[in-house]
């Protein structure tokens, strides 16, 4: 026996009462006190409320006094509130245009070993990219000319567009950026990324700037964590987010098989994000940021080498993938909604999956533990296009439809693995599509090296037109495409 | 005096080491072309499979050549693709089955290298073989699903001058598709919007009706069978082929015709020169038959990339030597080419084999005055200089005619046309005295 399912109506019952609770009782108490006032009579009341205020006036004082005590430490103590006012996406030019058989006609002239090429034909075919991913233009040469001079140019072309594009959409000016974190898990030079934009773009000598390196995928989330910490401390401030991922050192140029992956899926991506607590940015700015909650498992060996740079036996340096890799995501997933549940899940998820809960621990241990519905929460989900297994394993776990990750998988297919930025090009595939109205909830994930599991939630403050600017302008109308499972090349 | 065949071969391996510092990398089309688009290969197609064109184009220095950065050639490259998407793509063969190109947007591969050399001084090497380090050698195969149909290379002189060379493998297309190819590509590094909207018409094979009654009787078809060495599209290497090469002044060959009202054009008396002067110490065959080749030059949208040559060979009772030269010349003139309709019996609809050569299955005159050699500029600035030549030439030789660059001198313009011989190793050094002796050709 478990929680018994319910059907139709009785579950939309149920739902709203339990959802509703507080308030339909609050409501319910408001009529009867409006009631009893109304019976007293006006002028009782007046003459009630003298008779208190002369005769015991220590004590009215006291409970007024207290009552506004409480109400200023309740607003005094509130969060800031983080402003997404808006962001960019990088669009790789088409010169930068990497189709499948190109890629693999490379890796073949490049690489002499023939069951590699093999191998990585194998996975471009069951990738789920499309034919207009891009790569640096270093990586355009075989074999690639990966410098530092190159990768200074990529991190130039990526991060800078971004932000262009950005401080045109937002009127953003340069002596308007407060705090600026950036963060590249994979290049990382002196001086950093973030002194690369301060020297770009003449900001102040007084910010406040951060970079984050080797972090993985999941970084653009803890900076967007960090981001909003130093937003709490700083009033009146706007905060310059930056994510991105540089391809062009990290060719891996051997042949052994674990870390042949990235080669295969990573593509050019970067996006730029402007965050504001400013009260007056409430008015335009696309969402408020409402929850992040960030799960490590590196504690656990198996999950912090399961993704890990070293060298082959060869000497080439490249980043491991273990093959528990699915099976540590799914436990991180786990952790991190365990976490995140709480705080999203309306009520009657709650409630249910407490009664699961009590249910398996005092009743019978055989009970099954009752999966919460999180399509109950959000309305919209960005899973971070890491692969398509992992997108896969998403879905299946959290019993999503196909059109909860159709930004997801799209964004694979048209831009690859663009790993930190990629949950951003998601975002824009939703809006570009004309889903995203008002009040709309937004759950961002991403997964990355550590292990870590972070999650972003978002609250959408008004509806956006379809007609958006950005990476997906010109290739929307064909969207969603249907993606084989495997693609001959 | 003739230079020594060993002198030659050294002045080819000097050259070859001058040439340095080779990058390779790949340009693609700007646009995904699609899922499972395929270009057929007409049996014309099929026949110059073994043929491929390379040119050289040689500009001098100048600040517009100076400006380009290989950056900004290979940027109108991308949306230049778009238009000629199938050059991109790889023959795709599977056992027993007719090849074709799969358009899969592969790409063309781009060569960068760098020569010790000034340009003036590249040119003023008249070694035929001297385009030889400028473009790549490469032939389709051995793994042909990987084989790119068309090379690149940009090559920097030391003084700053620079030669692009151009690799096409001939079963794209012929001579005149190639080069408005190329052309195409210089009207897009200027810099013009209306031309993103051109667009390749679908290929169409000739209705290719089986076995249909032949007309009576069908001239045979200049073409020579040949079994492929190995896995490459390559003609087999019977014997050692040398090239040479020499210009010919219009007025040099009116001369030659004495006092005339109506001129035998040139191509026709360059023909008949060169085919006499072969005669009289070449074998039996070659003094009575060549084959005549000439590409169609009417430019239709719908035939931007295809092989539309006209072939046929000509047989003379007695040796070409015993004819006299204006005679000859306008035996050549008059001869009437074929559309090579019988090439349909010869290739199996389903294999695609056998394999064939047109180009020197007989001594060949290729006609190419039409081609627009001179048309590809740079920004408006045109090449000085432009090698051509084929590779995959069969046993018994080609010679190409082609318009020459227009030059001016005291005496007024100049109209010159340049020749391009190969012949077995031997026969070039006999023509060439033979040539210089009689003609005063150099």
């Amino acid at each position: 026996m478990a929680v018994p399912v319910f059907q139709g109506a009785v579950k939309f019952a149920y739902r709203f009462l339990v959802n509703n609770l507080v308030t339909l009782f609050l409501a319910t108490a408001m009529t009867a006190i409006a009631w009893t006032l109304h019976r007293l009579g006006q002028d009782n009341i007046v003459d009630y409320s003298w008779w208190l205020l002369q005769q015991k006036p220590v004590e009215s004082l006291g409970v007024a006094f207290f009552v506004s005590l409480v109400a200023t430490v309740y607003f005094m103590s509130r969060p800031r509130p983080v402003y997404l006012v808006d962001y960019a996406c990088f669009k790789p030019p088409a010169t930068c245009r990497v189709p499948s058989a190109t890629f693999i006609e490379h890796t073949k002239l490049i690489n002499k070993d023939e069951k590699s090429v093999q191998f990585q034909t194998r996975i471009l075919e069951r990738s789920g990219l499309g034919e207009e991913t891009c790569l640096p233009p270093a990586n355009h040469f075989i074999p690639p000319n990966a410098t530092m001079e190159a990768s200074r140019a990529e991190a130039q072309l990526v991060i800078f567009s971004a932000i262009d594009d950005l401080m045109k959409k937002t009127g953003l000016k340069h002596k308007d950026i407060d705090i600026l974190v950036v963060n590249c898990s994979l290049f990382s030079p002196t001086p950093s990324l973030s002194a690369m934009i301060i020297n770009k773009y003449k900001l102040r000598s007084n910010i406040r700037s951060f970079n984050l390196s080797g972090m993985g995928c999941s970084a653009g989330l803890i900076s967007i964590d960090l981001a909003r910490d130093l937003l709490q401390v700083h009033p009146r401030a706007n905060a310059l987010v930056v994510s991105t991922e540089i391809i062009t050192p990290n060719f891996y140029n051997g042949n052994q098989r674990s870390m042949l992956l990235p080669n295969c899926l990573f593509r050019m991506g970067a996006a730029a994000i402007l965050l504001s607590n400013r009260r007056r940015e409430a008015r335009r700015a696309k969402y408020r940021l409402t929850h992040v909650v960030r799960t490590h498992k590196g504690a656990d060996d198996r999950a912090y080498r399961c993704v890990y740079e070293e060298e082959d036996g060869e000497g080439h340096s490249g980043i491991s993938l273990s093959k528990d890799l699915m099976t540590i995501a799914g436990e991180a997933l786990k952790s991190n909604i365990t976490t995140l549940g709480p705080l999203v899940l309306p009520m009657s998820e709650q409630l249910l999956f407490v009664l699961a809960l009590a249910g398996r621990k005092l009743v019978n241990p055989k009970w099954k533990s009752y999966l919460p519905d999180f399509k109950q929460a959000f309305e919209h989900f960005c899973i971070h296009a890491g692969g398509r297994a992992v997108i896969d394993e998403l879905q299946k776990n959290l019993s999503l439809t196909a059109e909860h990750v159709e930004a997801s998988r799209m964004t694979l297919h048209r831009f690859g693995n663009t790993s930190s930025s990629s949950l951003w090009y998601e975002l824009n595939y939703i809006e570009s599509k004309g889903r995203m109205r008002r009040g709309d909830r937004v759950w961002q994930i991403g997964f990355g090296s550590g292990f870590k599991c972070n999650s972003a939630v978002w609250k959408c403050l008004r509806t956006i037109k379809p007609t958006v600017d950005g990476p997906w302008a010109d290739c929307i109308d064909r969207y969603p495409v249907q993606i084989p499972e495997v693609v001959r090349l | 005096m003739v230079p020594s065949l060993s002198d030659e071969a050294m002045g080819v391996e000097l050259e070859k080491s001058a040439v340095y510092g080779h990058k390779f990398s790949t340009v693609v089309p700007a646009e995904a072309t699609g899922d499972a688009v395929t270009r057929e290969l007409t049996n014309m197609d099929l026949i110059m499979k073994l043929h491929y064109l390379r040119a050289v184009y040689y500009f001098k220095q100048s600040e517009v050549v100076d400006g380009l950065a290989i950056t900004d050639l290979k940027e109108p490259m991308f949306p230049w693709l778009n238009v000629y998407y199938p050059v991109t793509g790889r023959i795709r063969t599977e056992a027993g089955s007719r090849p074709l190109i799969k358009c899969n947007d592969c790409g063309l591969r781009i060569i960068e290298a760098k020569c010790s050399r000034t340009l003036e001084e590249w040119l003023s090497v008249e070694d035929s073989s001297r385009w030889r380090p400028l473009v790549p050698e490469k032939v389709l195969g051995p793994e042909l699903h990987f084989s790119p149909l068309v090379y690149i290379q940009f090559t920097r002189f030391k003084c700053g001058g620079m030669a692009i060379g151009y690799s096409w493998a001939h079963l794209l297309g012929d001579a005149v598709s190639a080069t408005n190819c190329i052309n195409l590509w210089g009207k897009f590094l200027k810099g013009n919007p209306s031309l993103e909207t051109l667009r390749l018409s679908n290929h169409q094979k000739k209705a290719e009706s089986p076995a249909k009654h032949v007309k009576a009787p069908q001239k045979p078809v200049p073409v020579k069978q040949v079994k492929l060495a190995g896995e490459c599209w390559q003609a087999p290497d019977t014997c050692k082929m040398a090239t040479c090469s020499f210009k010919i002044a219009e007025t040099d060959l009116k001369k030659m015709q004495g006092e005339k009202q109506n001129h035998v054009p040139p191509f026709a008396m360059i023909s008949a020169l060169i085919w006499k002067c072969l005669a009289k110490n070449g074998n039996d065959r070659e003094s009575k038959s060549a084959t005549i080749c000439r590409n169609s030059t009417s430019l239709k949208s719908s035939d931007m990339l295809t092989n539309n040559l006209k072939a046929s060979t000509i047989t003379l009772d007695s040796s070409a030597a015993n004819i006299d030269l204006l005679e000859l010349a306008t035996l050549i003139l008059k001869h009437e080419l074929d559309e090579l309709e019988s090439i349909d019996e010869l290739i199996d609809r389903n294999s695609g084999k056998p394999d064939f050569v047109l180009y020197g299955a007989n001594l060949t005159f290729i006609d190419m005055e039409g081609i627009d050699l001179y048309g590809l500029e740079l920004k408006g600035q045109t090449p000085v200089q432009v090698d051509y030549n084929i590779d995959g030439i069969g046993d018994e030789g080609a010679v190409l005619v082609l318009q020459g660059r227009g030059r001016t001198d005291l005496t007024g313009s100049i109209q010159e046309r340049t020749v391009m011989v190969t012949l077995p190793e031997d026969q070039i050094n006999q023509l060439r005295g033979v040539l210089s002796s009689e003609f005063g050709i150099a």
